[in-house]
């Protein structure tokens, strides 16, 4: 079983249900989920009317209407929405013609309301009816709406038929829990269907305010009075069971508007207190905070010892951070992690050192930090280095003995050489980079060589770069039909090796030649490299390839690409692979393409720079040279029916952000207004606390009165102008 | 004699003219591109920002030392300005916000603890202070000169008009911008009958002894009122604070000017009727009277047998000018009963005669030196006292001249800090950048940031920034939005916004700025009563104390608008505003108070989504989406992706999946989904009430 969250069609999230066993994992899921895009906002009745169409029959839709965001009203909807997202279709809007569709009459004066629609036991069929709905008759609040929505779920009319021995006092249902008053109605033997009908019209019409009961009399331990047909309990321990005669619905009605109006008021703030971030990796770090991080394992700089401490090690890596930048925090965990794991390697000139911004803020301004964080690595009597790949421990740890190396290691002979291009020479590194490049050069003397020298300082830490110049550089030149200088790539021992003439001009444009050269042809795209290969902005030929798939099945599909990238004729495009085991991200995109997860392996052709859409390779055609090159064409020429769309669509805030200006007009009108020009002047002088007029000073003038009260004084004291 | 100077100069402004950068040769000939009229804090501090930009810049110093007026004043020579150097922080920018005394440098211990380590410390340690800060920066400053004259230049040239300053000796001095940081030396006086036998703060007494038994009247609220009162509350019997306008007391006003509570034991006296009090009274219409020979039958007997010298002294009284007879009147050998109040109200609160009599009345500034053509007018505020300047602190109608220091305060005079070391440091810096523009055309320093750098950075500035905490509502931060990055400039006058363009030499973009300033609250509640204080995030506006605000604008502000913003307000009604909540320890970091809030807030300001993304959904995004969030975009697809961490990550994987409610310790546990939430619904986490 697998839950979906749809939304316009894509699939944004779906997990297994061994994932979301318990609650709490179902609460934390969707919370997050949700808050990205679950809450549709509508302006139209045409578009609540399509938002109905597309739920009818799975899910009910809750209409929330806030007149302004950012009120208490709002955020209960909202938070709301977190814990039902994925029951219900949540539905914002701001006013307008919606709201008269939900029979509301005077738009204007409703701030705030909530309506249920019924939208999952509604008939696919009648396409254009609109799903019934129920409106909640209480102040928006989390504890009201929370309610509302469980008395949605419950049955529209209980029914004691089959429990024996049910008196309107003993019955506890659901609705007891709530605090909502119960309703009982008392049904014949002989009147049963009847009874039925309008209990149902009545539970229709006091659904969300009270619980509707049918008993049935016949039971023999029913003891109620037979002049009765109808009774009710308020809601409350103890409270009694009235009885009463009910003549018609309009009376029944009128009792409960009566009563569940006034209640409480008091308790509404308990429950609207909650502030959830939003932000994943701001929320995973403040779930930490319980967690102290184990600062033992780096050393913190403080502005004192800083240059002098990144003048004592042979490497330095220091990591600038503030506190309340989220990323720093996450990322701090993996920079300890890497330099618990450098201990363990012996590798004891490295230092791994802190700076915290907020603390030696001198330092970060002295050595220009306006990105939090920054790694950067300090070596003595050089400049510092800056550490620009991911955030993770991998990477920094690559980039770390890496970075020991010199760059380019100078080779001085062919034995060197091959054992370079093998990655013999320096296993340690190769087992972590196995990619290496050397640069060919025919004599020291050449003039490239310094460019190439350049170049290669550059890549320090990135990649592990040889240099060879010499006469016998010929023998691969030959070898790889080149001319000289020329640069090899080796992939490892298993991989191929690479050879490209080199054009040899500046050395940043040399190092941006080195990196696309270092690129693979046919990349396993992961988490860590997609960024390199996106760059080169082609349509992505994409081989989804399932997690259980491994040996020799994986191999041959992947053989068949490659013969298929053999061909040249798939230019246009990067071929590339996922594998969704490695990369579990992948299924997602995926579904996302799709709509769906496909039996795996999946070929698919992602525009994702030109156009946006995306075509699937036939589920079932063999995946060959030939038809996979014959269905290209047909992409190309327009014949394949896109089966998704990489959406457009531009980043908007996640959530209305909390407008003050409207809160400040609301609470002290006119505090927030630009006075008119009428006003001015009196009140800049008030503003600038002059004591200007000379009338005010007069009148001031007399009283000396240290008491200043004018209670403790006869009223004749003040001025003493008058008593002369 | 005279003409072959005046051809010389005419000569020398012409080079000038002609040579711009060439004439510090010529400093031998008195020339300089800047004249700094005083050496005290604020000519101090303006000579080190020339100094730092390498101008030609001289200071000119009547006296021979810096900082003289810290030599008299004040007169009971207790610093009331913090110095407070224990802070449990090392951030030199933080630590600034409570020590109010130093000046801005570069050197991380240029500071007054090196001179006191006291709170309040001794006066003398301020001059003290100023020398070494001329010393170790290598000021030029030239003591001695007196300038009594200072006019406007004739000559009208394209590069502006300069100013001739002349010395005691003669001397002129010309310059091309002059900025004078003359400081108040002037006591404030009030001409009423009698006001010749009242005696100034300038010159009274500090021995306490000599006020022995005697009743005093000071004239006047303010700090060096209740100072003096303070110093000889041990030994005057009886002493009275006399003026206008009631106490204002700077904790409850937030302005440092009005009543600081180390000066005010005095209301407790009062408070605890111990023969001490405050009255209230205009002071134009009151007189002093000196009783003669009534003296002898009441007290003349007393007076002879004090020690003091003042025993020809008659008793002061006080009056109003309405009950002297005409011109003869103040002759106090004419007082009668019907010239005093009491006569006619048998309880006027003022009845009994004083000893002495003594202004407190505060300083003005000296207008006297300036020629018309270089004079600035009187300010429209604090009563005249102050010379009336621009938003960039320029005098009004006299260009090239800057007003700096106190006597500058006319601009936030009553509201924030201008008027006083903490504050004017950073307004003489923002002068000294607007220079910069106007005449050697740099323009205003600024930081290119990253849009999805801009909340770190802001919370940075508000968690440490000095300059917009000390000069509240009046200098604060722009940010100039620019689509994918931003342009952050500190510390600009707000009032001068509508010219921010000609004085910044920056311009707008189409995505507007954002302003952040440091305000404190409606301030309407009793300062130390219940509900002073707000916790609650979404009730930031109401925040009492100081916090930070920001304002987005899409267009700069006119004139027009800022002159017509609301009532309290630092600035006109924004496009959007953001309250920041204040905070008890003034540490705006927490996630869900402060950040989240902020995030917000910007979001809606740049119309995008500004949440940080794993490295995993930025892949997803990034293949999903034409154009992913902007962290992802600026982070992940330069490669510079946050991966989570990778312990937990292999956790998960050995232990299979594992969902966040087994492991409630590490919420990170599971890859595949970054661990969210889970407080939805039921635990309840904010809304910490603390008391304050």
């Amino acid at each position: 079983m697998v839950f979906q969250l749809l939304w316009g069609g894509n699939v944004l999230k779906s997990f297994d249900t061994d994932t979301v066993f318990d609650v709490n994992a179902i609460v934390s899921h969707v919370l997050f989920t949700v808050l990205f895009d679950e809450v549709r906002y509508v302006h139209t009745i045409a578009e609540l009317q399509s938002v109905e169409r597309a739920a009818k029959g799975k899910a009910d839709i809750v209409l929330g209407h806030v007149q302004v965001l950012g009120l208490p009203e709002h955020r209960a909807l909202m938070e709301t929405a977190f814990v039902y997202g994925v029951k219900y279709q949540f539905v914002l809007t701001t006013g307008g013609p919606v709201l008269t569709n939900m029979g509301v009459e005077d738009i204007s004066s409703l701030t705030a309301g909530l309506w249920f629609l019924h939208c999952k036991g509604a008939s696919q069929s009648q396409h254009s009816d609109p799903c019934p709905h129920t409106a909640l008759r209480r102040a928006l609040t989390t504890l009201h709406i929370y309610t509302f929505l469980q008395l949605m779920e419950a049955p529209l009319v209980v029914r004691s038929q089959s429990e024996a021995s049910v008196e309107p006092s003993e019955v506890n249902m659901v609705h007891s829990h709530l605090q909502v008053p119960l309703l009982f109605l008392f049904s014949q033997p002989h009147t049963v269907a009847l009874d039925r009908v309008t209990a149902q019209t009545l539970a229709w019409r006091l659904r969300g305010q009270v619980g509707l009961v049918l008993i049935h009399r016949e039971s023999p331990d029913v003891k109620i009075p037979l002049e009765y047909n109808a009774a009710y309990r308020l809601p409350g321990e103890g409270s009694e069971v009235k009885y009463l005669i009910l003549n018609n619905l309009e009376e029944v009605i009128d009792l409960f508007r009566d009563e569940s109006t006034p209640e409480e008021e008091e308790d509404d703030d308990n429950w609207a207190t909650l502030d959830v971030l939003d932000d994943e990796v701001a929320e995973s770090v403040y779930r930490d905070r319980g967690q102290s991080l184990d600062m033992d394992a780096v050393t913190e700089l403080t502005a004192d010892i800083f240059h002098s401490a990144v003048a004592e090690s042979d490497y330095t890596v220091v990591l600038f951070y503030v506190k309340w930048d989220a990323v720093s925090m996450a990322f701090m965990q993996s920079y300890i992690e890497v330099s618990e794991s450098l201990e363990d390697a012996d590798v004891s000139d490295v230092e791994l050192a802190v700076l915290d911004c907020g603390e030696w803020t001198d330092v970060c301004s002295a050595q220009k930090i306006s990105f939090f964080p920054t790694v950067r690595l300090y070596r003595p009597q050089e400049p510092s280095q800056p550490y620009q790949g991911m955030l993770g421990t991998e990477s920094l740890n690559r980039f770390i003995m890496l970075s020991r190396l010199v760059s380019p290691v100078l080779l001085s002979s062919p034995d060197e050489v091959t054992s370079f291009l093998k990655g013999d020479l320096y296993q340690r590194h190769a087992a972590i980079a196995p990619v290496t490049v050397l640069g060919l050069f025919s004599s020291t003397a050449d003039a490239g060589v310094s460019v190439f020298k350049e170049a290669a300082k550059a890549l320090r830490g990135e990649t592990m770069v040889g240099l060879f110049a010499d006469r016998q550089a010929e023998i691969w030149a030959v070898e790889y039909s080149v001319t000289l200088p020329a640069i090899l790539v080796s992939r490892g021992p298993t991989g191929q090796t690479e050879a490209h003439s080199l054009n040899l001009s500046m050395p940043d444009q040399l190092v941006t030649h080195i990196q696309r050269a270092l690129l693979d042809t046919f990349p396993e795209l992961t988490v860590e490299n997609l960024p390199l290969y996106l760059e080169l902005k082609k349509q992505l030929l994409v081989l989804f390839v399932g997690e259980e798939e491994r040996g020799r099945k994986e191999n041959r599909v992947l053989e068949d690409m490659r013969s298929l990238l053999n061909t040249g004729l798939i230019n246009p495009y990067l071929p590339c692979w996922i594998h969704l085991g490695r990369t579990p991200a992948g299924k997602a995109v995926l579904e996302a393409y799709l709509g769906f997860l496909p039996l795996l392996p999946a070929l698919v052709v992602s525009q994702l720079a030109t156009g946006g859409e995306v075509f699937h390779y036939p589920t079932g055609r063999p995946l060959m040279v030939q038809p996979i090159l014959q269905w290209l064409q047909r992409v190309e020429d327009g014949e394949e029916p896109p089966t998704g769309v990489i959406v457009d669509e531009k980043w908007m805030p996640s959530m209305p952000f909390y407008d003050f200006l409207s809160v400040m007009d609301q609470e002290v009108p006119g505090y927030a207004s630009q006075r008119s020009a009428k006003t001015k002047t009196s009140r800049i002088e008030r503003a600038e606390g002059e004591k200007s007029s000379s009338g005010e000073r007069q009148a001031r003038a007399g009283a000396h009165n240290p008491q200043g009260s004018p209670t403790t004084k006869p009223p004749q004291t003040p001025h003493h102008h008058s008593e002369l | 004699m005279d003409s072959p100077i005046l051809l010389l100069l005419a000569l020398l402004i012409a080079l000038i003219q002609c040579f711009p950068d060439d004439y510090h040769s010529h400093n031998s000939t008195r020339h300089h591109d800047y004249c700094v009229l005083g050496a005290g804090p604020a000519g101090l501090q303006m000579g080190h920002f020339l100094s730092k930009s390498q101008r030609d810049y001289i200071i000119l110093e009547r006296n021979s030392g810096p900082g003289s007026f810290f030599n008299i004043y004040p007169r009971h020579r207790k610093l009331i300005s913090i110095n407070k150097i224990y802070t449990g922080r090392r951030n030199r920018e933080f630590n600034l916000r409570h020590d109010w005394n130093s000046l801005l440098s570069d050197r991380p211990d240029l500071l007054l603890q090196r001179v006191s380590r006291e709170l309040y410390p001794d006066a003398d340690s301020f001059p003290r202070y100023l020398s070494m800060y001329v010393k170790e920066l290598g000021l030029k400053v030239q003591y001695g000169v007196d300038i009594g004259k200072i006019r406007a230049s004739e000559s009208e040239s394209p590069r502006g008009r300069g100013y001739i300053l002349t010395d005691q000796r003669g001397l002129d001095y010309t310059c091309r911008v002059l900025l004078v940081s003359t400081g108040l030396w002037d006591p404030q006086k009030v001409q009423f009958e009698g006001s010749d036998l009242v005696e100034g703060y300038e010159s009274i007494p500090v021995d306490p002894e000599e006020y022995k038994d005697q009743a005093v009247l000071i004239l006047g609220k303010g700090n060096s009122a209740f100072e003096t009162a303070q110093s000889i509350l041990g030994r005057a019997s009886r002493i009275h604070l006399y003026s206008p306008s009631p106490v204002r007391l700077a904790w409850q006003t937030h302005y440092v000017g009005d009543l600081r509570a180390v000066n005010n034991e005095l209301l407790d006296t009062y408070q605890l009727k111990s023969l001490d009090g405050l009255v209230e009274g205009g002071l134009e219409d009151i007189a002093i009277v000196r009783n003669g020979e009534d003296e002898k039958k009441r007290s003349g007997r007393k007076k002879k047998c004090r020690s003091s010298g003042k025993e020809k002294r008659g008793k002061l009284f006080l009056t109003l000018s309405e009950l002297l007879d005409s011109s003869d009147g103040r002759n106090s050998s004419k007082v009668t009963a019907t010239n005093l109040p009491v006569y006619h109200n048998d309880n006027f609160s003022l009845r009994q005669p004083y000893d002495r009599v003594i202004r407190c009345l505060g300083f003005r500034f000296n207008f006297s030196i300036f020629d018309g053509s270089a004079r600035p007018p009187s300010s429209e505020g604090a009563r005249g006292r102050l010379p009336g300047v621009t938003a960039w602190y320029e005098g009004r109608g006299t260009p090239d001249l800057f007003v700096l220091g106190t006597a500058a305060h006319s601009r936030d005079y009553r509201s924030s800090a201008g008027g006083f070391i903490h504050g004017f440091r950073y307004t003489v810096r923002a002068v000294h950048r607007v220079l910069e523009l106007r005449y050697h055309s740099n323009s205003w320093p600024a930081i290119k940031l990253s849009i999805s750098q801009l909340q770190s950075w802001l919370l940075r500035r508000v968690n440490e920034a000095s300059g917009p905490y000390q000069m509240f509502g009046v200098l604060g931060d722009i940010i100039l939005l620019r689509g994918s990055h931003c342009e952050y400039l500190e510390e600009f006058p707000l009032q001068a916004l509508p010219q921010f363009s000609s004085l910044s030499g920056h311009q707008l973009s189409k995505h507007g700025l954002l302003v952040l300033v440091l305000q404190y609250g409606l301030n309407r509640t009793d300062s130390l009563g219940p509900g002073r204080a707000e916790s609650e995030w979404t009730r930031a506006w109401r925040s009492n104390f100081l916090h930070p605000v920001l304002y987005y604008y899409d267009k700069l502000p006119t004139e027009r608008d800022m002159r017509h913003r609301p009532v309290g307000w630092p600035l006109p009604r924004p496009k959007a505003v953001h309250h920041m909540i204040e905070d008890f320890l003034t540490e705006w970091d927490g996630p869900i108070s402060h950040s989240q809030p902020l995030r917000r807030f910007l979001e809606h300001c740049l119309h995008t989504d500004l949440r940080a993304f794993y490295a995993e959904s930025c892949f997803r995004f990034s293949l999903t989406n034409q154009k992913p969030p902007l962290f992802c975009r600026q982070g992940y697809l330069r490669k510079h992706g946050v991966v989570r961490n990778s312990q937990l990550w292999q956790h998960a994987h050995d232990a299979g999946l594992m969902p966040g409610g087994q492991d409630s310790a590490s919420p990170d546990t599971d890859p595949s989904f970054p661990d969210y939430l889970t407080r939805a619904g039921t635990s309840v986490s904010s809304a910490i009430n603390l008391d304050f």
